[in-house]
């Protein structure tokens, strides 16, 4: 059954796997996997013959390098880019549940809950291209993600496009799911799942690019770091604002930034929070902690220039409890931008 | 086939169609609710038919200092001295119920939260989302977080300032709503819990501490209900399959009267 899911053996083309994480996927029937699985199919296509609903603003070209077999079609262009460099890990489905996941830690992200740790905007919202283009070049320092700077630009975009394509039809699933399996409520009216479900969830990814802590209205607010005496008082003032019980930093990441707090051996993501007091069969992987950034390490996953660090701080980490520090939409934020600033200087000075 | 929206038509969509019906006065075409513009009242009272068990002392071992003066339980099974069990969700389910136009205007602006005696105050919430803010403060001296992730909309991850001060309020704006309250938790606090119930509409109540609820101005017709509470989910009956009933509401209201639960529906699943 497994092989078959994974998309192994005789069984044809690889189908999308049913997002059922947290169900007890035996009481769910035949007529609901239906009602899940086909509007999905009709809306989204398949692995190899990826579909672009009308709204998600989706780029069909770009799918198609990514989607289906490795390999290249007649003018040479590439095809199964997707399959080539993410699927071990991401698995076909982007359920960060492939072959090889579950030896990692941090497990490989999930695209199907549309949450990404490393964005450069604020409030909760979806990352911007440039977010996932920058993983994609650097990847992720300290995890299994490697760098694909190798890749041609034009296939980098592909893979953008492909895990925005898995992300929005991930979430929509989330929905169906919910409304088939949670509340027992089938089949799915074509409007309900297409106004309610895949319209706002495409609608969040547009909305993102309004929500950019832009890089350049944010560097020129940076302390001047030219000598050591202000680079040393930036530093004071950070460990300062730090330590404070403002931002409670140091209830995960310690009080000498070591990831020690008194939290630090409590966390998870949201994905793994959900596997608490749930029976483990119920989901891809085993429940994983979260550790908290020991700075001292110097490694940092979501990069470690200053307007990396700037942003985790300013904008938080989606799915995580790494809480948004900066101003946001509805909120003013218990840091101002300049202390920020000051916070990222203590940071990198303790990785020195 | 499916129609293509330009995002300022999405979201203009849904809000245009009410009011530009309403201001116009044309006919929309009547929900098939008996008698047009009535409405009416359900009421009655959930009662815990048993003797509670005592609530647990919760595990206070952040900010002792402020914290550790409080007597912080567990409020998940909340039962009055008669037995009138609070904290028991019951909203309309049926899709596009029709509002009575003076719940509109009459409709208070925000639904706030708590951050107090290190505990959040209220416990339980509905909201009507299209028409209020979800407003968040902080009235303890240590800094808050207030964190909830609603399926399909903007999760939130709150950092409040200690009071009194700057940044110790917050507003948060749910976008559709949710067939579940959303629990809300706090990162540094991990005893501190909530629940939010966005709706589409006001007809959502929650039982008071006496075990009493109120849903007024209902559509006389035949609504469904859901029934939950945060100890089981869906309250589940022997007549509510799934914690739902269907029900006709008369003009002259309903009242469901005492509707006695057996401790059974509450043990909590090991």
């Amino acid at each position: 059954m497994l092989l078959l899911a994974a998309g192994c053996g005789p069984a044809g083309p690889p189908q999308f796997r049913v997002n059922l994480e947290g169900y007890d996927a035996e009481r769910v029937s035949q007529f609901q996997r239906q009602s899940i699985v086909e509007p999905l199919a009709e809306l989204f296509g398949t692995p190899d013959e990826p579909l672009v609903p009308a709204g998600t603003g989706l780029q069909p070209e770009l799918l198609a390098m990514a989607a289906g077999p490795v390999g290249s079609d007649e003018e040479g262009r590439s095809r199964g880019l997707y399959r080539q460099h993410c699927a071990t890990c991401h698995g076909v489905s982007g359920d960060g549940a492939g072959p090889t996941a579950s030896i990692q830690d941090p497990y490989p992200r999930d695209f199907r809950w549309g949450v990404m740790k490393y964005t450069s905007t604020a409030g909760g919202a979806k990352p911007v291209h440039e977010d996932l283009d920058r993983l994609l070049r650097r990847g992720i320092p300290g995890t299994a993600m490697p760098a694909f700077n190798n890749l041609a630009d034009e296939e980098i975009e592909a893979l953008v496009e492909y895990v925005k394509y898995l992300s929005i039809r991930g979430e929509t699933e989330l929905l169906v799911v919910a409304q088939v399996v949670q509340q027992d409520d089938y089949p799915v009216d074509r409007d309900v799942l297409i106004e309610d479900y895949l319209l706002p969830t495409a609608h969040w990814w547009e909305l993102a690019r309004s929500l950019v802590v832009e890089r350049a209205e944010a560097e020129p607010l940076r302390p001047a770091l030219a000598t050591h005496d202000e680079r040393t008082a930036s530093i004071r003032r950070g460990y300062a604002l730090y330590s404070s019980k403002n931002a409670q930093c140091t209830q995960c990441h310690g009080p000498e930034g070591r990831g020690d707090g008194p939290q630090a051996d409590a966390l998870y993501d949201d994905r793994n929070k959900r596997k608490l007091n749930e029976p483990p069969e119920r989901f891809a992987l085993p429940i994983q902690k979260l550790r908290p950034r020991d700075f001292t390490e110097g490694i940092f996953h979501g990069g470690s220039r200053p307007i990396d660090l700037y942003w985790r701080v300013h904008v938080g980490i989606k799915g995580t409890p790494m809480p948004a520090g900066g101003p946001g939409p509805g909120s003013g934020g218990v840091l101002k931008p300049e202390e920020i600033w000051d916070v990222v200087e203590y940071v990198r000075s303790r990785g020195e | 086939m499916s129609k293509r929206y330009t995002r300022r038509q999405f979201m203009g969509r849904a809000g245009a169609a009410a009011a530009g019906a309403a201001a116009l006065g044309f006919g929309v075409p009547a929900v098939v609710h008996g008698g047009e513009g009535q409405w009416a009242n359900l009421t009655g009272r959930f009662v815990y038919d048993g003797t509670p068990p005592e609530r647990e002392k919760l595990k206070v071992d952040k900010d002792v200092e402020c914290c550790g003066k409080y007597d912080i339980r567990d409020e998940s099974l909340m039962v009055g001295e008669d037995g009138g069990l609070a904290g028991v969700f019951v909203y309309v389910r049926t899709r596009s119920v029709e509002v009575c136009p003076a719940l509109a205007e009459a409709v208070e602006a925000r639904v706030t939260l708590d951050n107090r005696d290190c505990i959040f105050i209220p416990h339980c919430m509905t909201i009507w989302y299209e028409k209020q803010e979800f407003y968040i403060v902080n009235s303890d001296p240590i800094a808050q977080n207030v964190a909830f992730s609603p399926l399909g909309d903007v999760p939130a991850n709150i950092v409040l300032s200690p009071a009194p001060g700057e940044n110790v309020d917050a507003t948060y704006s749910f976008r559709r709503k949710q067939s579940v309250p959303v629990p809300i938790a706090c990162n540094y606090h991990p005893w501190e819990s909530a629940y939010i119930l966005p709706q589409a509409h006001p007809y959502a109540a929650i039982s008071a501490p006496d075990g009493t609820f109120a849903i007024e101005s209902l559509p006389v017709g035949e609504l469904e209900f859901q029934v939950w509470h945060e100890r089981v989910g869906y309250l589940e009956t022997h007549q509510w399959s799934r914690g739902r009933f269907e029900i006709i509401i008369p003009p002259e209201g309903l009242d469901l009267g005492t509707i006695k639960l057996a401790p059974a529906l509450f043990e909590k699943d090991e």
